[in-house]
């Protein structure tokens, strides 16, 4: 057992665990935060994509010992309110399916976002290589653009 | 409900009894309002709720509507289009809708009062006719009690209360009342005569409204219960690993190597004999043959990362199946094949006679598809509290019915003993419709009594222990007439797997070629080679791959008669159903048949019907064109994908075209990528870095979704597994077009395409 200190989502956290744990079962099982999903445990499929110090990062294969410290931010705290541009815009276009996949897609597109306010295809595709099995990458696509465009004209990251 | 649900109550959960009285205010509380204080998540309560109208509806003071459906999300939508119907005839606001999964338990003490129409609590099945009309009717029953109760308080003609918007008024005397403060007064009237529904052109939401699914906020704030995210009070966490040859039994291990591991609670033993079997008349959806226990060992811990570090170390001894244990894919795949020569087969289809016809220009081909796994996000998981006296269950089952009946038959325990709350499901695609994967956690659950446990599968462990797209091998064989039409085909199917069930048809010789009596002699027939190796549904079941080996080859078939594709298709559909001929000539309109395309690109198509081809004004007709550019070096490019089909009618237009684009992505990676290898009698891809899946990186097309096919019949037919069907001929059929390679097995990934 080891003891870390985390933020997340701005609040000073303290958690004794396997100092082997992934920061992922950190989230889910010792701070109860569902959110970020357990999809592969190899970093292939990006269910598990939080911010760590603002950036995109796949939190399964991170372990507790190396986490201490950290400032993390999961879905649970991409907005205050649920109104990040691309949450608005994920209901408004109908974008997932099943919706287990969309959280780690919404914080890898959110990290994009929060660098490059007019991303190409391309950054998309290399920032977001998250599986989704349902197929919802078109619509992904166009919220991300769509959310960027909102960002420009004056909303908020 | 009553003593019975009081009895399963254990000591463990005493405090959890605390917790749920402050949430609830102190009430009185029975289990179905434990459990749903203790675990909070989008499950109804497992007894009436006071004040509602019916077992499906309740209306708060606040107005907010709650619908309880007895069908899954699990990615299609199903949920939200059952409170759509509902609110058609409700006449309420769309933006107070919310919807839980409705109680099974609650369903076996009432009757069935969720479980009506054709596979009503499939997560596949929103829209069957019969639940339709069953779900209108709800609706409009609830708006005239509404109706009537204003009635009554303001004394005046029911006639002349209008209720639409979550209001009802009375327009002469100004009056007016929200659903809310009307719903407990509507939940006391009897009607006489229940209500006629409204015909179908005088829907004012249905097929007009567009709204996005409702489980949607919650997923984007991550505040979504799936069944792993499922939190229980004191629960504590198991990792799993059975057999890893199918079949297989553990022979030893030594518990005592990782008992003393940090964390670790106990070491389990999974064994079918332990399953006590129901103590009732069975009335699960698919019986119990497909989803037997096997065996295997779960380590259970406090927290999952440790039960899955003791599991590995634990060291285990497993002995093979009784019978062969069949080794690797070639082997496999070689003794399926050897049935076309070997195996009388059961005869399908048969029409004329075709030994008669001889001579004539020959087309003889075979098709192969192979083993692949579902590959839902979402790892398999279940959580289960075991005790004497009963059982309760989250699960995120595809079929709640199933995942019900499958507790009752692990544990013995009598039905109204067995709570079970429907979680949001991360996909399945048809490996959560046998519970299986209820059942595991259940037997998990009952070795350790007492201790809500939360059983999680790794992924190599849902890649290991699959229930398998079903491999087939097709051979077809067709005598051309003078005019270059088929005067006969002969064809067998020969499947591989363990569970026959799975071996549907739909999709082969349901085809209106073999039906329609355009090809006057036909004869088809099925073989199945058993193994070990365990199938199931996998989105589509087998259709899938029917559609790829009767498509190619009538593909080849109007090459070898050098006739156009398309008017091929057309000439052949001609006798049947216009909807097949009208989604042709759409989807070939709309992707630019005909047109001169640069060499290396070409155009191809494919159509097919889920789940009703042989019947006309029925199923979902479904077409696609794929257009495709191949370099020299081989590499393959789909650019553009246009899809028309016709299921009747569509309630929500947005909705369909998301799931058409979403089949046709999956679809691809079917076709493009999957093959999951069978190597040392086990799975070989274990993970997501051997087995590839399209990403938004991967030169996806352009995918268009058209609607002017629909015919306006009023059905409306399930659209999640027709687009995952023609997606693979079409993008085959134009690799033939572009190149002169004509590919007769799947995954592409692994044909050389290069040309020159």
């Amino acid at each position: 057992m080891t003891s870390i200190k985390l933020k997340v989502n701005g609040a000073p956290q303290q958690v004794d665990v396997d100092p082997d744990t992934p920061l992922l079962w950190v989230l889910r099982d010792h701070l109860g935060m569902t959110g970020t999903k357990f999809g592969c445990g190899i970093a292939q499929c990006g269910a598990c994509t939080v911010h760590i110090n603002g950036a995109a990062t796949r939190s399964c294969i991170i372990p507790a010992a190396s986490a201490d410290g950290l400032d993390i931010t999961t879905i649970e705290g991409l907005s205050e309110n649920g109104d990040h541009p691309l949450q608005a815009l994920w209901y408004e276009l109908n974008v997932p399916q099943c919706g287990y996949c969309q959280s780690g897609i919404l914080m890898a597109a959110a990290g994009l976002l929060a660098s490059n306010s007019n991303p190409s295809d391309a950054d998309i595709d290399a920032a977001v290589s998250n599986i989704c099995r349902c197929g919802t990458y078109p619509r992904v696509r166009a919220a991300i653009h769509r959310a960027a465009a909102a960002l420009r004209a004056g909303g908020e990251a | 409900m009553s003593d019975n649900t009081a009895n399963t109550v254990v000591l463990g959960r005493r405090r959890f009894l605390v917790t749920s009285s402050v949430l609830a205010g102190g009430m009185l509380l029975g289990m179905g309002e434990l459990a749903r204080a203790s675990a909070q998540g989008p499950w109804a309560p497992d007894k009436a709720a006071p004040r509602e109208i019916s077992p499906w509806i309740e209306i708060t003071a606040e107005d907010e509507v709650i619908i309880r459906v007895p069908t899954p999300e699990i990615g299609n939508g199903a949920m939200t289009q059952i409170a759509m119907n509902i609110t058609e005839e409700l006449g309420c606001d769309w933006a107070k809708v919310s919807v839980e999964f409705s109680s099974m338990h609650r369903n076996h003490a009432e009757g069935g009062v969720y479980t009506r129409g054709f596979l009503p609590w499939f997560g596949g099945h929103g829209t069957s006719e019969e639940r339709m009309q069953y779900n209108l009717q709800l609706g409009a029953s609830a708006r005239e009690r509404l109706r009537a109760a204003a009635a009554q308080r303001w004394q005046v003609p029911v006639t002349e209360i209008s209720a639409e918007n979550s209001v009802l008024s009375h327009a002469a005397s100004g009056r007016r009342a929200s659903y809310g403060e009307l719903a407990a007064a509507a939940a006391g009237i009897n009607l006489l005569v229940e209500p006629a529904l409204k015909p179908q052109d005088q829907w004012s939401f249905l097929g007009k409204a567009t709204p996005a699914k409702l489980h949607i906020p919650a997923v984007a704030r991550g505040e979504a219960v799936f069944g792993i995210d499922v939190k229980v009070p004191g629960m504590v966490h198991a990792a799993l690993q059975q057999a890893p040859l199918h079949g297989g039994r553990l022979k030893s291990h030594k518990p005592e190597a990782v008992l003393k591991m940090p964390g670790v609670r106990a070491v389990v033993v999974l064994d079918p004999a332990q399953t006590v079997g129901t103590p009732v008349e069975d009335k699960s959806t698919w019986g119990f043959s497909t989803n037997q226990l096997q065996h295997g060992v779960a380590v259970i811990a406090d927290h999952y990362w440790q039960a899955k570090k003791a599991l590995e170390a634990l060291p285990c001894e497993w002995e093979g199946p009784e019978g062969k244990a069949w080794d690797n894919s070639e082997e496999i795949y070689a003794a399926t094949a050897a049935l076309h020569a070997d195996d009388p087969g059961k005869v399908l289809r048969e029409s004329g006679d075709v030994a008669s016809v001889t001579g004539g220009r020959v087309v003889e081909q075979s098709y192969s598809t192979p083993y692949g796994e579902n590959a839902m996000m979402e790892p398999l998981s279940g959580t289960a509290l075991v005790t004497a006296e009963g059982a309760e269950v989250w699960c995120p089952t595809q079929d709640m019915v199933q995942a019900y009946w499958v507790t009752i038959d692990e544990t013995g325990l009598a039905p109204e003993k067995v709570l079970m709350h429907q979680t949001l499901v991360g996909g399945r695609f048809g490996r959560g419709t046998q519970a299986d994967e209820v059942r595991v956690p259940v037997a998990v659950a009952r070795a350790y009594p007492g201790v809500p446990v939360k059983t999680i599968w790794s992924r190599e462990e849902c890649f290991a222990q699959g229930r398998y797209r079903t491999p087939l091998n097709t051979r077809f064989r067709a005598v051309l007439g003078e005019d270059g039409y088929p005067q006969a085909v002969t064809s067998r199917v020969c499947y591989t797997g363990t569970h026959p069930m799975f071996h549907l048809n739909l999709g082969y010789d349901d085809m209106p070629y073999f039906t329609s009596g355009i090809i006057p002699n036909v004869h088809m027939s099925a073989s199945n080679l058993p193994v070990n190796i365990m199938n199931g549904a996998y989105r589509g079941p087998c259709y899938n791959s029917h559609v790829f080996t009767v498509e190619t080859f009538i593909d080849e078939c109007a090459v070898a008669a050098g006739i156009d594709p398309l008017e091929y298709r057309l000439h052949l559909m001609s006798q049947w159903d216009k909807s097949w001929s009208d989604c042709l000539r759409v989807a070939a309109e709309k992707a630019g048949w005909g047109q001169q395309l640069p060499a290396g690109e070409g155009l191809g198509i494919a159509i097919s019907n889920w789940p009703a081809g042989a019947m006309r004004e029925a199923g979902t007709v479904l077409c696609t064109a794929a257009r495709v550019a191949v370099s020299k070096a081989g590499k393959l490019s789909v650019k553009q994908v246009d899809v028309s089909f016709d299921c009747g009618r569509v309630g929500n237009a947005d909705a369909v075209r998301a799931q058409i684009e979403g089949a046709t992505i999956f679809g691809m990676n079917t076709t493009l990528n999957e093959e999951l290898m069978i190597e040392n009698g086990r799975a070989a891809d274990l993970n997501f870095d051997r087995y590839p899946m399209l990403r938004m990186g991967d030169d996806l097309p352009q995918i268009n979704v058209h609607f002017e096919a629909l015919s306006g019949h009023p059905r409306m037919n399930i659209i999640g597994e027709a687009g995952v069907g023609p997606i693979a001929p079409a993008i085959g059929n134009a690799i033939y077009q572009a190149t002169g390679k004509r590919l007769r097995s799947t995954p592409f990934r692994k044909h050389d395409l290069s040309w020159s």
